[in-house]
């Protein structure tokens, strides 16, 4: 056992002040401008969405490689930690970087319920959190100063895939939803049934299912017996892919079409063989053949680094890296305050094309995807997954729709 | 409920019933002699596997990977027994947990160097693809192959435990390892082949179930949960607990989705509480 003599806990108490009083001292402009830039990148490696955490990091490295390690001359720091897509863990380590690491910058997490919880954070210790995710709460009624969302708004992305989808197939009016039951699915759901009721669609079922279900087969002749013509899938990563699997064995697909709302695209793909992919529809914020310069760039940067097309998880997080720190050369600044009145009201062009970041809510304006998997046949080569239907920012959410009731203050 | 409902929930419950039981055989033969939760018994699930994805498309086929997944998963187990749950048998029990545990994630982290960390689907036999008419519903083929494998398995295991001369002496080991030795029977051999035994059955299961649910390197974390509330239900070390334990679970599972679906990994957890409460030692185990 250690021995403290009194004299040394003095001595180190006294040391301890002097030093949290020069640094309480230092103006607070002149502390915020550290000698590096401090990012985190809060992920899942570990619990039900841990294949989303890996892919994530590559694409916070490439965006950090891309600017050859620095901006305005400061080197990157660039830490990471487990949210574990638990809303407790991920708050708590974010705090942690905050305190050990200094970070200032903060991308993700995955999950849009563990997202709140690090907005959380953010808004309290001011740091800046860009988060892409299907909640609405981030742009709408949690809104504040430090957190931006990425992906487009859900109200947005549900008209898209549902007009698009009904522009292929007016006769499927009959739609069983399958629904993550926390707060991406809500979100979802929500905005999905508002714009199947314009166009007179009936939702014959709706089965909310627990994060991390692995067993199906239940839902999936739940669904049967209903006798849709389409099923909607706001389910997102493996609970999506174990109920698309099962929904094939069940021979509910390809028969009944299933309309993915919020998917990961190339990762979901992926996981699918050309068989269970059949007749599979997919709305999504990311897909690597987007026709934009950057995205045509990191796709082929990406894919001859890793041998595999960038996915949703890896390519959000890569642009979402890339507007902070082009937002910081902007700024010229590292300070936080200053990084955020640069992202504000900011029009530009990044790996989603023409973008826009709304001042009043912070939803990140921009183009959703929609797909539709290509048959083995039509296949041009192995990831050649699916074509794209529609790419639209249109019709963006109405503000009686929006609850961000006032962005806040600095 | 509709006839076709309850009759779903009733052949979806019995299917994964039987994988659950398989499982919890496993790990009550391995809990019955170590005296702990096997945290690797969902790896080795999960390995089996990944045994058939890498034999499909070789000229063993499918039901040639099937068993080549018990083989190999079962003489893991072996090589598992023999080189780090035996130096542990005489130390504190928490060094056994602590090994299967980080056994877990070795063999987690293998599967994603070996197969990559993306998730893989896997078709059954071509004539075991699609769906039969039951008459009352169309039912998959192959969930009712699993259906009828998976039995077999489990009654044969069953069978060899407690009819045979062999299994006579696992059970004599589970209940007084001392006696046994003294009676100048090869305890160690008899724990290495329980446990490779307890290891061929979870290989068998996952490869089993591949087709069912595909295969990701988590698979084995995701179902390790719902095996040791089988083990827990049916009652720790007893075989016919695991077996009533695993269809008890699968079919609270398949009817409470039919009835509130939200609630139904829930209600698996509340029995397993409920029995914990009530009967600490299990439906079927010994106080």
């Amino acid at each position: 056992m250690t021995t403290w003599k009194r004299r040394t806990v003095v001595q180190g108490l006294t040391v301890g002040a002097a030093a949290a009083s020069t640094t309480l001292w230092i103006p607070s402009r002149t502390r915020a401008q550290s000698e590096e830039i401090s990012l985190l990148g809060i992920m899942p490696f570990t619990g039900p969405l841990a294949d989303a955490g890996p892919n994530m990091d590559l694409g916070i490295q490439y965006a950090i490689e891309e600017f050859g390690g620095e901006v305005i001359g400061l080197p990157i720091k660039y830490v990471t930690r487990d949210s574990e897509t638990k809303a407790d863990i991920a708050a708590r380590r974010t705090e942690e970087a905050i305190d050990t690491d200094g970070s200032q910058f903060v991308v993700g997490p995955w999950s849009s319920g563990v997202a709140l919880a690090v907005s959380e954070v953010a808004k309290r210790r001011k740091v800046l959190h860009y988060f892409s995710g299907g909640t609405e709460e981030i742009a709408g009624g949690r809104c504040h100063r430090y957190s931006f969302q990425w992906a487009a708004s859900p109200y947005t992305a549900m008209h898209v895939v549902m007009d698009e989808f009904l522009k292929a197939n007016p006769e499927a009016k009959r739609w069983y939803l399958f629904v993550s039951d926390y707060s991406f699915g809500w979100s979802v759901q929500k905005y999905l049934e508002i714009a199947g009721e314009k166009q007179g669609v009936e939702f014959v079922g709706v089965d909310r299912v627990a994060l991390g279900t692995s067993e199906w087969s239940n839902f999936i002749t739940k669904a049967l017996a209903a006798e849709p013509d389409a099923i909607g899938m706001l389910a997102a990563g493996n609970d999506a892919i174990l109920a698309i699997r099962e929904a094939y064995n069940f021979g509910l697909a390809p028969e009944v079409p299933i309309v993915t709302g919020w998917g990961l695209a190339t990762e979901d793909f992926l996981q699918l063989d050309a068989t269970t992919r059949e007749n599979y529809w997919h709305g999504t914020n990311a897909y690597y053949t987007a026709d934009t310069p950057v995205a045509k760039a990191f796709a082929e940067g990406y894919e001859e680094q890793h041998g595999v097309p960038p996915g949703y998880a890896a390519t959000a997080a890569y642009s979402m890296t890339r507007i902070i720190l082009r937002a910081i050369e902007r700024a010229d600044s590292t300070e936080v305050q200053d990084v955020v009145l640069a992202m504000e009201d900011w029009e530009t062009e990044d790996w989603p094309g023409k973008i826009y970041i709304r001042p009043d809510t912070h939803q990140t304006v921009r183009d959703y995807f929609f797909l539709e998997c290509k048959p083995e046949s039509e296949m041009a080569f192995d990831t050649d997954f699916a074509r794209v239907v529609a790419v639209s920012s249109e019709p963006q959410m109405p503000d009686e729709f929006n609850e961000c009731e006032g962005i806040g203050e600095l | 409920m509709n006839p076709v409902l309850f009759f779903s929930a009733l052949l979806n419950g019995t299917v994964t019933g039987m994988i659950y039981a398989m499982l919890g055989l496993g790990i009550s033969i391995i809990v019955g002699l170590l005296y702990v939760p096997n945290f690797a018994h969902g790896a080795l699930f999960a390995l089996g596997g990944y045994t058939l994805v890498a034999s499909i498309s070789t000229p063993l086929g499918f039901w040639g990977g099937v068993l080549l997944a018990g083989i190999v998963v079962t003489g893991l187990g072996s090589v598992i027994e023999m080189t780090g749950i035996r130096r542990l048998y005489y130390v504190e029990r928490y060094y056994k947990l602590l090994f299967t545990f980080g056994l877990a994630l070795v063999l987690r982290e293998v599967i994603i160097l070996i197969w990559g960390p993306v998730g893989k689907t896997v078709q059954p036999p071509e004539f075991l693809r699609g769906v039969v008419d039951l008459g009352i519903l169309p039912y998959p083929k192959y969930r009712l192959v699993i259906m009828i494998v998976t039995s077999v398995l489990v009654f044969a295991t069953y069978w060899f435990i407690e009819k045979t001369r062999y299994g006579a002496i696992i059970r004599a080991g589970i209940e007084d390892q001392d006696m046994v030795s003294a009676l100048g029977i090869n305890i160690r051999r008899v724990f290495n082949i329980a446990f490779a035994a307890g290891a061929g059955l979870a290989g068998l299961g996952g490869a089993l179930i591949a087709p069912v649910r595909g295969l990701l390197p988590d698979l084995g974390i995701l179902i390790l949960p719902y095996a040791f509330v089988v083990v827990i239900v049916g009652g720790l070390g007893s075989l016919p607990g695991a077996i009533v334990g695993g269809l008890l679970v699968g079919l609270v599972q398949a009817f409470v989705t039919m009835i509130w679906a939200p609630g139904a990994d829930a209600a698996v957890f509340a029995i397993a509480s409920l029995v914990l409460l009530i009967r600490p030692q299990g439906l079927m185990g010994k106080s």
